[in-house]
């Protein structure tokens, strides 16, 4: 998956670069708007990140080239503006989604993923499955090596999202988004709590532990996971 | 573009002035009228005196015609302005004042039996003005007892020359005395005005650095008081606006000090010395935290300066409270069951039109701040009901130590903590009771704390949607 970020902000760039290689991505870095907007209309990207504040072409123009090139690549904005008008103005013009900074590394690559993930044809299956844990999902059903595992409905659509997310890490704020609908930070622990009584069913009693904390980032469901 | 209304002063001079002019026009007239009354009756007396003679010359004896005419010519003597005929009732001429032609006069006016004002007329003959009478006079010795018809007149010409002269005089007094009238009033509607300038000048003083200054409300004339106190409340409201602002910046820069703090000496002390790849693994952790904590704060900050600034945007629409409060009821439940916290909710459905986002945020703060104080095994109430016609009151409480009657309004303020060893135990910023207040006054509503039966109850108004569909 090659990707493309335009940012000005030298550490910014920087960083985004590193980090979104070592979680396997190849990157492309343009530090100025000009570099940026020449690369998107010239290279094919799988996802541009772009940095609405630059100083020569901004954001919105690179993104209202690409789309008058016919280009489908999602964009995905990073913002320092947190304003309605600058929000819907993106989307107008043909973005994906938008990140407000300060944004969490984790969120960024959540979305990343999930844009990624918008291009593909999906897969219906009935069964998810990850080492001994088995996911019946027309009869929201889970059961870990045989043994049968009663689940809320809320515990089953949060196993499902680590399930199909296996091996990224979730931020709180995009599983409070995906299974409760509150699209706000709450200020509470209630995710902690959430995963907690989760993992209190489907790990307690089992080996290997699949639900893992990331600390300060998320939680992530993976058989092999640092914990 | 509306028209700029017409000026104080020139309202109120224009206005007294015209009804100045008025008295004196009338006045004018008055006076006018009098001495022309005057003049009348001065007329009528001569007359009279005239009259008085001839009568006392024709009951006295004559001797002959001559005699009874050098009489009656005496009846006028200093009375040189008067003249008279005597006629029998056939038209024989007793006596005439030479040089009189009174003919014309006594062909147009009536006959009368005695003289007074009313029974003169006017009348002009080849250039002078004359004012007489017709007279029946009952015949006396002298006439050997038959009636005689007297026609007496006098010239008043004099007169009238006096009341030309007078009423010219009259007009230019009058017009004089409206112009000084007119701008005398000007003056002292201009001089009235003086306070206000006064009160303008004081207010120019006030700058947002001095914004405690106050108008004197005593010193200023009785009918400015009330713009005088209200134009203090309006600066105590301003002034309270702007401490708010500046306590906020305040708050912030002390909000952010902490954090700040803590990541700096956090990581001058570890660079003081190599540490395992473990430490240097907990601090990143730490400071990861910290960094979350700033992050979410000026995220509310944000939202909490949009709401003041009236941009919280979005889509609206009905929205049904009871539904949303069940919501957040699932995504409370497994915190509330872990700290065996009972949540209940009970009233009908309740619609309002709002944000269904900004409701749920404002609704779920309210619920995770009262979670977050009631003790294991206790219970959180909502409440939801009808509040008058056209109101729907949300009530959230939970069982509390008492809370001082004087700080349950400030639970709604910025960074305010009810306790606060509460700093920074993962209770969030203090922030989010504020963007519960900004998000209800953004819909129209009301919020309040309340301490009553050992609760500490939350109470949200809002407006209620009518045209629901539920």
């Amino acid at each position: 998956m090659k990707l493309l970020v335009v940012e000005d902000e030298v550490k910014t760039g920087d960083y985004l670069q590193q980090g979104l290689t070592e979680s396997g991505f190849v990157v492309d870095l343009a530090r100025t708007g000009l570099d940026g907007h020449h690369l998107a209309l010239t290279e094919p990207y799988d996802l541009i990140i772009l940095d609405v504040m630059l100083p020569d072409v901004d954001g919105w123009r690179i993104v209202q080239a690409l789309r008058a090139a016919q280009a489908t690549t999602p964009v995905l904005f990073l913002t320092a503006r947190d304003s309605v008008e600058d929000r819907v103005k993106g989307l107008d013009l043909g973005a994906d989604d938008y990140l407000i900074k300060p944004f969490a590394f984790s969120e960024l690559l959540a979305r990343v993923r999930t844009l990624l993930r918008r291009g593909m044809t999906p897969v219906f299956n009935d069964q998810l499955q990850v080492a001994d844990l088995l996911l019946d999902l027309p009869r929201r059903r889970a059961q870990r090596h045989g043994v049968r595992i009663n689940l809320t409905n809320k515990e089953f659509a949060l196993l499902e999202l680590l399930v199909r997310r296996q091996g990224e890490v979730l931020p709180r704020s995009l599983i409070a988004s995906q299974v409760w609908d509150m699209n706000f930070d709450s200020d509470t622990n209630v995710i902690d709590v959430a995963i907690r009584r989760l993992r209190a069913k489907i790990d307690d009693d089992f080996v290997p532990k699949l639900i893992h904390t990331v600390r300060g980032m998320g939680y992530m469901l993976d058989v092999n996971g640092e914990d | 573009m509306k028209r700029r209304p017409i000026s104080l002063a020139l309202r109120l001079t224009v206005s007294i002035g015209a009804v100045i002019v008025v008295v004196l026009l009338v006045f004018g007239w008055i006076v006018e009228r009098s001495i022309d009354q005057h003049f009348v009756q001065q007329d009528v007396d001569e007359l009279a005196a005239v009259v008085q003679a001839v009568a006392q010359i024709l009951v006295e004896p004559q001797t002959n015609n001559e005699q009874l005419k050098r009489r009656l010519a005496s009846a006028v003597s200093g009375h040189h302005n008067a003249q008279f005929h005597l006629t029998k009732t056939s038209g024989e001429v007793i006596y005439a004042t030479p040089g009189s032609d009174l003919s014309g006069f006594l062909q147009t006016s009536r006959v009368s039996d005695a003289l007074d004002i009313h029974s003169v007329s006017n009348w002009q003959d080849q250039g002078h003005h004359y004012r007489g009478a017709v007279l029946m006079l009952p015949g006396g010795v002298a006439v050997s007892g038959q009636p005689l018809l007297l026609v007496v007149a006098t010239d008043i010409d004099f007169h009238l020359h006096y009341l030309e002269d007078f009423r010219i005089y009259l007009k230019l007094i009058t017009l004089v005395a409206c112009l000084i009238a007119i701008f005398a009033t000007w003056f002292a509607v201009y001089q009235g005005h003086a306070p206000l300038r006064r009160i303008s000048g004081e207010i120019r003083r006030i700058k947002s650095d001095h914004l405690s200054i106050r108008l004197a409300p005593t010193t200023v004339p009785v009918e400015l008081t009330e713009l005088a106190v209200s134009f203090n409340d309006m600066l105590d409201r301003i002034e309270e606006g702007f401490q708010r602002l500046s306590n906020f910046s305040a708050d912030i820069a002390h909000e952010l000090r902490s954090p700040i703090t803590n990541l700096r000496t956090q990581t001058e002390v570890a660079l003081s010395q190599t540490r395992d790849v473990a430490q240097y693994r907990e601090i990143l952790y730490s400071n990861l935290e910290e960094y979350e904590r700033m992050a979410k704060m000026v995220g509310d900050m944000l939202f909490l300066a949009q709401a003041e600034k009236q941009q919280l945007q979005g889509e609206y629409g009905q929205v049904n409270l009871a539904e949303e409060v069940q919501v957040l009821f699932e995504y409370f439940e497994a915190w509330a069951e872990e700290r065996a916290v009972t949540l209940d909710c009970t009233g009908p459905a309740v619609w309002v039109y709002g944000n269904r986002l900004m409701l749920r945020r404002a609704l779920s703060n309210l619920l995770a701040n009262a979670m977050r104080y009631t003790a294991e095994g206790e219970r959180v109430s909502v409440t939801l009901e009808l509040h008058g016609s056209d109101r729907v009151l949300i009530q959230v409480a939970n069982p509390s130590a008492e809370i001082a009657p004087e700080h349950l309004p400030k639970l709604f303020d910025r960074f305010y903590r009810a306790d606060p060893s509460r700093q920074h135990k993962g209770v969030g910023a203090g922030l989010g009771l504020a963007i519960v207040k900004s998000i209800v006054m953004a819909h129209g509503g009301r919020v309040s704390a309340n301490y009553i039966d050992q609760q500490i109850v939350f109470r949200i108004e809002l407006p209620r949607a009518f045209d629901s569909v539920g």
